[in-house]
């Protein structure tokens, strides 16, 4: 090791506590501690709910009301500042200690040029007896981050998300600060891009020599990429992990070997002491092999016109896309986003229409084909039944005024025309067969009284009480915490295993989609570049760009194994 | 290194811990929120308004106790000073200023209470039509009628209605207010449905098999309570000052007793310069007290609607 200059950021016994004007008072943080080096990449990991970014928020002292710092010491580089004032920080603010946020597309004002951006930060910090050039600073801080200068001269909406993520990135690097936290930066961006910012963080320390702090849920990325990872549990520190170890010899405290191991295990790796729920054995359960198609479709299209001034544009979302969706099995659709997943599933579920190409319905009774656009009287409610939706966000998919109890029991009545009673009853054989039990405790709460888990299979179970026949799963784990991910792949197997149901898994990620999948597609700006049986394309991937997908997924245990 | 992390306990499996998450999760999501009376309670604002607001209500309803005399009775002898049989005094017209001024809060109230929802029921019906046929024809002609109930002059409208009315009295008073001043609280109702329809719970609903007027009812409604009642007060709010207006200008119901009226004898009789300033002040001040009440208890329902405000200092 070269000479190692002091530490950029040491947190010592942190302690946050959240004392609102109504209701109990929370300890967020309990005794924290945590030290980065420059250079160094130092994780920060646990789920949503852990303290995680309320320790984030009082390391960089922008803690809001009604969070107090209750003990404890913050100190950036040398300079303690747990109890300096706002006028005393200003000057340091960005400086010394800059931060990355997860939503890049509100961190830049939409209204002004890029350039003004950089401009700005640059002249309010400047030191007056030697004026930096600002542009040419802004073009140096784009070279860096590798984006063209020339869309210094563009809005931020002209920018693709993983370019805005990347001009954040410079924009924090402006003033030379050792410390940078990033909060989630990669969330919402797929797994290409996610990749490539990290590898210019990376890039950047080794050059900058920065201390990093990296948030997020997604231990793959941080076993990938980080120094170290401290893992939060109810916010504790439980574990200052060293990566290198964490993939060796494994974590020590059992939260951080649940956290490893679930991710190990999509990987199909193993962590010592980790016995997490077993999902790999309903690929042995034999499934019905009859599988009756439900849904065709055929030489898909979907172009979208915009008029900008006197010309109008085209976007072709879709482009020629055909598959069969079957009864039993599981087909995944895996691209980037932007690649025209979504408007697929808006057709499939008549949100949207086709500008070209059919998408039939094979009815139950005699498997006549009919053309979804034109659904009408019988056969529509008949495929409104039949096709149901998962959705990607169960905090917003439950109404919060409505019990779980109601929520259920709606296509029960609709659709199978249960009283009362006898829908409550069949309400509770629903969640059951999610995994929550006892039913009856689950019926009668407020989905805020439910975990994000916990509402994500409701979610599911409602989806199956129309009994479909096809369900649209879109994106049904991506906004869920790593840990409980496996559970819900579990969950939506047992749906296809045991009620036969035909599925249509849309995802970015295809990892999961391996591990649940029977067919899978993989899709690039509108158009299949690869499809056919998961284990074929992905053992063996055909397109360069699957596997482009497949190396950006993080994995650190490869490491462990070609060593 | 840092090993400090070694925990001394003999390790639990990773299942157990889970186990305990969980229930440390349950622990914690069994906190219910704050119920709503709680959170208007903790407004200083809103303390100081529900208060004042339940004293008026309690004048409005034991007024008979609180007055010997009949509020019509006008056979006292007039312009008394204040004295212990008439409290306040008598006007020109020979009535106990105290009597009318207690059972004025009735009337008072009743328009508050009938006005204001009257209003609100006109706001929601046109305003959730308008917005969950965002974009259609009913959507077009609704938003034009809106649009122009809102730049109609409503004072001048007002006084044109009640002048031609063959009937005066409070029935009429509120079908004027409610017509006239809708306009406003529809647009808020129909910014608010466009945003609802789109969450992912009234999709979940349609795809449930639910039909579009219990989606309204069921999922939508509850959902927009807090900016209902609020909408509500603010109605109540302009209902009352609508009717002393219209009485102070001389259409109101003359065989009733309101604040309105009462400033209005007294404007005409000239009370100032006959020195019984209490016949002018008193049912002012009483009108202006009302309200700020309604709106003290306005400032509590903002906290339900957006918890950041409840951490500000009032």
């Amino acid at each position: 090791m070269p000479t190692t200059p002091g530490p950029v950021l040491t947190v010592e016994d942190l302690s946050v506590q959240y004392r609102p004007a109504l209701g109990p008072v929370v300890d967020a943080v309990r005794h924290a501690s945590l030290r980065v080096d420059p250079g160094e990449l130092v994780g920060l990991a646990g789920e949503s709910g852990s303290g995680k970014t309320t320790f984030a928020q009082a390391v960089l002292r922008l803690l809001r009301r009604p969070g107090h710092v209750t003990g404890g010491t913050i100190r950036w580089g040398d300079t303690d500042v747990t109890d300096l004032d706002d006028d005393a920080l200003r000057p340091l603010r960005w400086s010394a200690v800059a931060t990355v946020f997860q939503s890049s597309m509100n961190a830049l004002n939409p209204v002004v040029r890029v350039r003004r951006v950089f401009e700005d930060v640059i002249a309010a910090h400047d030191d007056p007896d030697r004026p930096t050039d600002a542009r040419e600073r802004a073009a140096e801080l784009f070279d860096l981050v590798s984006v063209d200068p020339r869309f210094l001269d563009r809005y931020p909406h002209e920018l693709s998300g993983g370019m805005r993520q990347r001009v954040n990135l410079a924009l924090a690097l402006a003033l030379r600060p050792r410390l940078v936290l990033f909060d989630e930066p990669t969330t919402g961006l797929d797994v290409v891009v996610q990749k490539s910012v990290l590898d210019k963080i990376r890039e950047l320390q080794a050059r900058e020599r920065f201390g990093a702090v990296l948030i997020t849920h997604d231990m793959g990325t941080l076993l990938d990429n980080a120094d170290r990872v401290a893992v939060m549990y109810e916010g504790e520190v439980v574990e200052d992990l060293n990566t290198a170890q964490a993939v060796t010899t494994g974590p020590r405290h059992p939260y951080s070997i649940h956290l490893v191991g679930s991710y190990a295990e999509l990987l199909g790796e193993r962590v010592p002491g980790y016995t997490g729920p077993e999902i790999a054995e309903p690929a042995e359960v034999p499934r019905p092999v009859a599988h009756d198609p439900v849904v065709q479709v055929e030489d898909l299209r979907r172009r979208f016109t915009r008029r900008r001034g006197w010309r109008t544009e085209h976007v072709d979302a879709v482009q020629g896309v055909s598959f069969t969706l079957r009864e039993g099995a599981v087909t995944a659709l895996v691209g980037q986003s932007g690649s025209g997943k979504s408007t697929i599933a808006r057709v499939l579920t008549r949100i949207d229409v086709p500008t070209s190409g059919t998408v039939r319905y094979l009815d139950q009774e005699q498997h006549r084909p009919h053309d979804v656009a034109a659904l009408r009287g019988a056969v529509a409610a008949e495929y409104r039944r039949n096709v149901q939706y998962v959705f990607q966000d169960p905090y917003s998919a439950l109404n919060p005024t409505l019990t779980v109890g109601y929520a259920l029991s709606r296509p029960l009545a609709n659709y199978h025309h249960l009283g009362r009673r006898a829908a409550l009853e069949r309400a509770a054989d629903l969640l059951e067969q999610v995994g929550l039990t006892p039913a009856g405790r689950y019926l009668g709460r407020l989905p805020h009284q439910l975990s994000g888990g916990q509402r994500q299979r409701v979610v599911i179970a409602r989806a199956l009480a129309a009994e479909p026949r096809l369900v649209v799963a879109d994106e049904p784990i991506a906004s869920l915490d790593v840990s409980i991910r496996a559970e819900i792949l579990e969950v939506l197997q047992s749906l296809v295993a045991d009620h036969g149901v035909g599925m249509l898994y849309i995802t970015h990620d295809l990892l999961s989609a391996a591990t649940l999948a029977d067919d899978v597609l993989v899709l690039r700006e509108g158009a299949l570049v690869e499809s056919g049986p998961a284990a074929e394309v992905i053992g063996d991937p055909q397109a360069d760009y699957t596997r482009e997908l497949l190396d950006a997924i993080p994995h650190p245990f490869a490491r462990r194994t070609s060593a | 290194m840092s090993e400090s992390s070694a925990v001394p306990r003999p390790l639990p499996s990773p299942r157990r811990v889970r186990a305990a998450h969980d229930a440390a999760g349950e622990a914690r999501t069994a906190l219910r929120p704050p119920r709503w009376y709680a959170v208007i309670w903790s407004s200083r604002k809103a303390r100081i308004g529900v208060v004042m607001l339940s004293v008026f209500l309690l004048v409005a309803v034991f007024a008979d106790l609180l007055s010997p005399y009949r509020p019509d009775d006008a056979t006292f002898v007039p312009a008394q000073d204040p004295s212990g049989a008439h409290w306040m005094g008598t006007n020109t017209l020979g009535y106990d200023i105290w009597t009318q001024l207690v059972h004025g809060a009735r009337l008072s109230f009743a328009i508050g209470v009938l006005g204001g929802v009257a209003t609100i029921v006109i706001a929601i019906a046109i305003g959730l039509t308008a917005g969950y046929r965002e974009g259609s024809a009913v959507d077009d002609v609704l938003s034009f009628v809106t649009n122009l109930a809102l730049v109609v002059p409503v004072l001048p409208l007002m006084m044109v209605i009640v002048a031609y009315s063959e009937t005066r009295g409070l029935a009429l008073l509120v079908f004027v207010i409610a017509i006239t001043s809708w306009a406003g609280a529809s647009r808020e109702m129909r910014a608010l449905i466009i945003s609802m329809r789109n969450r992912d719970f009234v999709t979940a609903a349609r795809f449930g098999g639910d039909s579009m007027p219990r989606i309204v009812l069921r999922e939508i409604m509850p959902n927009m309570a807090s900016l209902v009642v609020s909408g509500f007060i603010g109605a109540a709010t302009g209902a009352i000052a609508a009717e002393a207006g219209l009485s102070f200008m001389g259409f109101g119901d003359p065989n009733t007793v309101s604040w309105g009226q009462m400033l209005a004898q007294a404007n005409a009789n000239g009370a100032l310069v006959q020195g019984l300033w209490v016949w002018l002040v008193a049912p002012g001040l009483m009108l202006a007290l009302l309200m700020t009440s309604l709106t003290f208890v306005n400032f509590g329902v903002d906290l339900l609607s957006n918890p950041h405000l409840r951490e500000e200092d009032d």
